[in-house]
């Protein structure tokens, strides 16, 4: 009995597992062979590493060491990323080959000071049209050391001032969850606000506010949950993820009229989809999803003919001619084109889920 | 040793297969003594499960703050399968409820345990609630944590950010009523062992306090479920390793050898019913203590058709 025990121990012992195996660096391996190759220079992080993913290949840009969330500086010249550590993170000025332009926030706690609480998290930065304003989540409204909370809210800051010059835009709610990923547009801006829902549970919604203070108003629904929002290209559409408030994450579309979201499409419900991304052509939507059954996060690409397909060509016209005397002949019926499908870009890079890609063209 | 590591090496597969058709996390590691052969054929004469059954799930901060086995229970849920269904039905207690215990006198039920261990904690549900337990599967704090790394981590959808600045860095720390922050952002992703735990354990600033955290206790229970399924032989020295002293079962082999053709057929997100006794269910009493005050008059209806 000891024999055959520890003979099985051993032997299972000695295989490769499958379920534990640790992701590998992108730069590893390209994409899979098969794959399409993606239009412009894509920006995902790993592992606290920032890539690009440019003519096919990954580029490993800084090293692993807290980067998340790039964003790109409307000129496109600039990376805006967040730096993460244990206490603390801030958004620094990246250029486009990974080396830091400048620091933007500075939410370390003063040196003298003990109290873990007074340092502040940054995520999610963003800027306006013009350059001038960046908007982020900031954990600014502490009601330390009074209270535990840390209320997460959407702050704008001038770009190239200090945060001593942010004001928050929202309240954040003063409890877990807050206002997060502001999107700044035209009159305003839209970011996912966490809060209870009328069953009791804390779920996202898509919100607009068009001037700091103000109360704001919900774009979705409670129960479709809601967040990660995407703005297409051109404006005209808004990607997103919503869970219904189970553990699933649908990928879902709607049009944008600049006040107001279309009715909801749920393009992909069969994957745990986040952070989905236009591409700058619009050609499709990028996203994250695990490549096998609860296994990390892989890049995969979905082609825009998945969820708007062209047009059905037109019926033959007539052939001209005299009059017909024969039965008509029946049309042949059009095969039916075959669904488009997702394409995994990645076999098991496990990238960072809660960080946004960035596209560039 | 190399017996028991043998036995476990034979116990573990039966035993994940008992995770997967119960819905939630592990099992495995009878005293050793009592570890069944690797030779048993046991599981593979045993007729399948048919029959409902309710399996008591409990989590313990047990840090060194703690002595011994005189921990509290800072998770409890009741969880009833109904195979013939594909019903999973977890209900979580609040850890502060106050209750009549089963070793006598009252007070919180995170308490059961410290006073009486894993028996005294499930004879004061049965007695509280008026349910059948069949059997109960204990883990401790680090035990959760090297779980889910062995598994190779876990996906969850976290519902909502949880920060928290003051969150106990009692784990891995020397001094364990330090602090640390915590940062999880919201959305789906893959997480391991420690912000897996992170994500379960924090609750300040949650508004729901325990309750709160309670429902992304049933999150992450799924997910390992989920994840569970993914599991081969080629994982279970690492898993059995891992789970060494964290983890204590009263399931047998025989048992979970009846659940082994449930595997894998709980795969219906609806089919899994997931039951929070926040207000009405519970209030708080408006005392220093922060109990919470049961109205069983709401709450046994409740559990008796869920738990009939």
């Amino acid at each position: 009995m000891v024999v055959v025990g520890t003979f099985s121990y051993i032997y299972l012992g000695s295989r490769q597992s499958k379920v534990a195996v640790p992701p590998e660096k992108p730069t590893v391996s390209t994409p899979r062979a098969q794959a399409v190759v993606l239009p412009g220079t894509l920006y995902v992080t790993q592992s606290g590493a920032l890539y690009d993913l440019s003519a096919g290949r990954f580029h490993q840009l800084t090293a692993e060491a807290g980067w998340t969330q790039p964003t790109v500086t409307p000129d496109g010249n600039s990376l805006l990323v967040v730096r993460q550590n244990a206490l603390f993170s801030d958004v620094y000025v990246l250029n486009r080959f990974g080396h830091v332009v400048r620091q933007v926030t500075d939410n370390a706690a003063p040196p003298r000071n003990l109290d873990i609480g007074y340092n502040h998290w940054s995520f999610y930065p963003r800027l306006s049209a013009d350059g001038q304003t960046l908007w982020m989540t900031y954990d600014g409204l502490k009601c330390h050391p009074e209270c535990y909370d840390v209320s997460l809210a959407v702050w704008s800051m001038p770009f190239n001032g200090n945060i001593r010059q942010a004001h928050a835009w929202t309240d954040g709610g003063y409890y877990t969850g807050g206002d997060v990923q502001p999107i700044p547009l035209a009159g305003g801006v839209l970011y996912t606000k966490y809060s209870y829902g009328p069953d009791g549970k804390l779920v996202g919604q898509l919100w607009f506010t068009s001037r700091a203070g103000s109360y704001g108003r919900p774009l979705t629904d409670p129960s479709v949950d809601c967040r990660s929002p995407s703005l297409s290209p051109d404006g005209t559409q808004f990607a997103m993820v919503c869970t219904y408030e189970k553990q699933v994450s649908y990928l879902t579309i709607a049009s944008w009229t600049g006040e107001t979201l279309g009715p909801l499409k749920n393009i992909i419900t069969n994957q745990l989809v986040a952070q989905p991304t236009w591409a700058p052509d619009g050609s499709g939507i990028a996203y994250f999803a695990p490549g096998a059954p609860a296994g990390p996060f892989q890049l995969w690409w979905l082609p825009k003919a998945a969820y708007a397909p062209p047009p059905p060509s037109p019926s033959p016209s007539p052939t001209p001619g005299g009059p017909h005397n024969g039965p008509l002949p029946s049309p042949s019926p059009a095969a039916a084109a075959p669904p488009v499908r997702p394409v995994q870009l990645t076999t098991n890079n496990g990238f960072d889920a809660t960080s946004t890609m960035v596209w560039l063209g | 040793m190399s017996s028991v590591a043998g036995g476990l090496a034979y116990f573990i597969p039966a035993a994940q297969l008992a995770i997967e058709s119960t819905g939630k996390v592990l099992q495995v590691t009878p005293s050793p003594s009592t570890l069944p052969s690797p030779s048993s054929s046991a599981a593979a004469t045993v007729a399948p499960i048919n029959g409902a059954f309710t399996v008591l799930l409990l989590g313990s901060d047990d840090d060194s703050k703690f002595i011994g086995d005189h921990v509290l229970t800072q998770s409890m849920i009741l969880v009833r399968v109904v195979p013939s269904t594909k019903q999973v039905t977890m209900l979580s207690i609040p850890r502060d409820l106050f209750v009549h215990l089963s070793t006598g006198g009252s007070a919180k039920i995170d308490g059961a345990y410290s006073y009486g261990g894993a028996n005294a904690a499930v004879a004061t549900v049965e007695q509280d609630f008026g349910v059948h337990i069949d059997d109960y599967i204990w883990i401790g704090l680090l035990g959760l944590v090297k779980l889910i790394d062995a598994i190779g981590g876990i996906d969850v959808v976290t519902s909502n950010p949880v920060f928290d600045d003051y969150y106990p860095a009692d784990i891995y720390s020397n001094w364990p009523y330090d602090f640390e922050r915590v940062a999880v952002l919201a959305g789906p992703q893959h997480l391991d062992g420690l912000h897996a735990m992170q994500y379960v354990r924090s609750r300040h600033g949650d508004l729901q306090s325990d309750i709160g955290r309670s429902q992304r206790q049933q999150q992450v229970l799924i997910a390992i479920r989920q994840k569970a399924k993914q599991l081969s032989p080629a994982d279970l020295p690492a898993l059995s390793a891992a789970l060494g002293g964290e983890l204590k079962t009263s399931m047998g082999l025989s048992k979970v050898a009846q659940l082994l053709p449930l595997a894998s057929s709980f795969d219906n997100p609806d089919a899994i019913n997931q039951v929070i006794l926040a207000n009405p269910y519970t209030h708080g009493c408006g005392c220093p203590e922060t109990y919470l005050t049961a109205n069983w008059g709401l709450i046994l209806p409740l559990v008796h058709e869920y738990f009939p």
